[in-house]
């Protein structure tokens, strides 16, 4: 009897047919180990839904591109998951990339789904473009609150000469005088730029209190420049600095920034690590997050007896509008708000130092 | 202070930058070659290194296997590739092509083999602190400045001291001439871009141990130093390796006076206008 009803599930699953996505992350290059984490959480997502039997019946399978977080190589990776693949939604992360994507998206109706990305154009790209987690602006306005409140008035600026870091730069020229700081110096660095010491010692000249840093890209190198030159000031920064080398490393000690505040269960943390061997990170839980969001629309779009496009997808998402995944999320607009955290670098570690809320 | 700090940065910069214009002048004097794939060799030296090191190799021993193969590599390029385009009387331009192609080949390989991930070495002496004055600089810096000083001598005391020195300058000034009096230029050229690029493995080690080995990073490098080298007077060994010393010191401190991403801009366009007036170079070739 028992053989009987597997057999009757492995036909229904082998008749069904598989629906699938698309992931365009950095696999390689500077932006691999985050690129990773994230396919990872994508990746775990889909495996869980697919041994639970998959959605309404049928397997779900993404596909996944490596972009090493170039725009143009987005673009073409892009075009071959809706063009040669027909995937409705694509998990995408990285700002530059994303933005590229973002006008393809809208023309050809797919859903692109950002979990990692801030910048603040983000926010208005694209109707089919949704994000998980606010734009950057939002949470360089407490940081600054935080630092300000702290006693740290006087800070200069890092940031990546792109998409994501001059937005970042933005926000810090706008925020931190708001909340009563005043910015002494900015300079510019590349993305996957690893010597950041002419640009240390001249921000260190203006002898800022803290160092307020919008970098995506070398984080650790930059870390371990700033401890070799003995400099004495706070480094501070966004999401951007959950970068597990990093942390771990004791050159970052002291380095405080905003998370947002994402947690798994113990057991699901545990089945990540026995699968990968590796601690499910800030953008592992972020992008699983992502994940279950697609998935419970895939299982509204299917209740519903709809077409699998990126349409149907985008407009019952919104219509959902609350999820409850990892972290409850709302969908006011393509911009989820969410709990946002002030943590500190310290022995290896990130320690929470203040719970915040961000609208 | 800041000044202090930055005109050590551009010396260390500038010493590495040094070694791969000199060894690059010497390629593009004596062979005419614009040998673009000189890139590949010099990031390929840093990532064999790495492996060595990785494996346990102590780090002298990897460097004297990397420059061996380095300068193996460069010898293949020459006799395999650079000299067959020159029995077929290929042109210049195909054989830049061709070089561009070894480079692409090069370097994809590298991605391919370690990803384009920055790798870092798992040294930690490379980064330990030494203090002058106010003047903080870590062993990797020290050792680039002390390693390139000493390349930039060797090669001289090479150049004008040696029997095989003094045979590719006989080359270099007239090939024909060479060709006629039994000097050889065809393995005078496969002696020239194996030294060149066993000279050119070093800095691709120095930087990395620094900075972190990434399979892209050589280009720039290598357009700085050609730079450089025309700069300084095509075939002078001393004006390749003094103007890009020069350059790396001019992008430092112009800091001093103007946001980072404008630095490489103005002193290339510095670069420009003196090359206007002094189109031969700062020294003359001997």
């Amino acid at each position: 009897m028992a053989a009987l009803a597997a057999c009757l599930v492995a036909c229904t699953s082998a008749n069904a047919e598989t629906i699938k996505f698309g992931g365009i992350l950095p696999l390689t290059g500077p932006g691999a180990l985050i690129g990773t984490a994230e396919m990872r959480g994508v990746q775990f997502a889909v495996d869980q839904a697919n041994a639970k039997g998959g959605i309404h019946g049928q397997q779900v399978e993404v596909q996944f591109e490596d972009n090493q977080a170039k725009p143009d190589q987005s673009v073409l990776s892009f075009n071959k998951l809706t063009d040669l693949t027909h995937v409705s939604v694509i998990f995408t992360g990285y700002s530059g990339p994303t933005l590229a994507m973002a006008p393809l998206a809208t023309r050809k109706k797919v859903l692109l789904v950002n979990a990692g990305a801030q910048a603040d154009a983000l926010a208005k790209a694209s109707p089919y473009l949704i994000n998980t987690l606010p734009t950057i602006g939002g949470e360089i306005e407490v940081l600054s609150k935080y630092l300000t409140g702290d006693g740290k008035k006087k800070a200069a600026i890092m940031f990546e000469n792109d998409a994501a870091g001059m937005s970042g730069r933005d926000d810090y020229l706008r925020f931190f005088p708001e909340a009563g700081g005043t910015i002494l110096a900015q300079e510019a660095t590349q993305f996957g730029q690893t010597d950041f010491r002419p640009a240390l010692l001249k921000l260190a000249d203006a002898k800022p209190d803290v160092m307020l840093v919008a970098i995506t890209a070398g984080l650790l190198q930059m870390a371990q420049e700033y401890k070799q030159l003995d400099l004495k000031f706070t480094v501070a920064g966004t999401t951007f600095f959950a970068d597990p080398a990093t942390i771990a490393d004791p050159s970052s000690s002291g380095f405080v920034h905003t998370q947002l505040h994402i947690d798994a269960p113990p057991d699901l943390a545990a089945q990540f690590k026995a699968k990968y061997g590796a601690d499910m990170e800030f953008f592992a839980k972020q992008y699983y997050n992502a994940a279950q969001i697609v998935l419970a629309t895939l299982d509204k779009v299917l209740e519903d007896k709809q077409p699998v496009t990126g349409e149907t997808m985008h407009d019952t998402l919104l219509k959902i509008g609350k999820f409850q995944g990892l972290i409850p999320l709302e969908f006011k607009t393509n911009t989820a708000s969410v709990p946002l955290d002030i943590n500190v670098m310290r022995d290896g570690k990130d320690v929470l130092l203040k719970e915040m809320k961000l609208q | 202070m800041l000044a202090l700090q930055l005109l050590a940065t551009g010396l260390v910069t500038g010493c590495a930058l040094g070694v791969v214009a000199i060894s690059f002048s010497l390629v593009y004097a004596t062979t005419k070659i614009f040998h673009v794939a000189h890139a590949g060799i010099y990031t390929l030296g840093g990532y064999l290194a790495w492996s060595l090191v990785m494996s346990g190799i102590p780090m002298p021993v990897a460097v004297a296997i990397s420059v061996g193969a380095c300068a193996a590599l460069g010898a293949l390029i020459q006799s395999q590739l650079y000299a067959r385009l020159e029995r077929r009387r290929a042109t210049h331009l195909v054989v830049l092509i061709a070089s561009l192609g070894a480079l692409a080949v090069i370097q994809n390989i590298i991605a391919a083999v370690y990803t384009p991930n920055i790798l870092q070495f798992p040294l930690q002496w490379s980064s330990r602190m030494v203090s002058v004055g106010v003047v903080r600089m870590n062993y990797t810096q020290l050792l680039t400045i002390v390693i390139s000083l000493i390349a930039y001598v060797g090669t001289m005391l090479f150049a004008h001291r040696t029997i095989l020195g003094k045979r590719i300058r006989a080359v270099a000034s007239n090939p024909m001439l060479a060709d006629i009096t039994r000097l050889q230029p065809q393995t005078v050229y496969v002696y020239v871009i194996a030294i060149a690029s066993a000279l050119v493995c070093l800095p691709g080690i120095l930087v990395p141990l620094d900075l972190g080995l990434q399979p892209y990073n050589g280009v720039t490098p290598l357009l700085t130093a050609t730079i450089a080298m025309i700069a300084g007077g095509v075939g002078s060994i001393t004006g390749a390796f003094v103007l890009a010393i020069v350059i790396a010191e001019l992008q430092n401190l112009s800091l001093l006076v103007m946001p980072g991403e404008w630095s490489i801009g103005v002193t290339f366009f510095i670069f420009v206008i003196f090359m206007l007036f002094r189109p031969t170079g700062l020294f003359t070739a001997r």
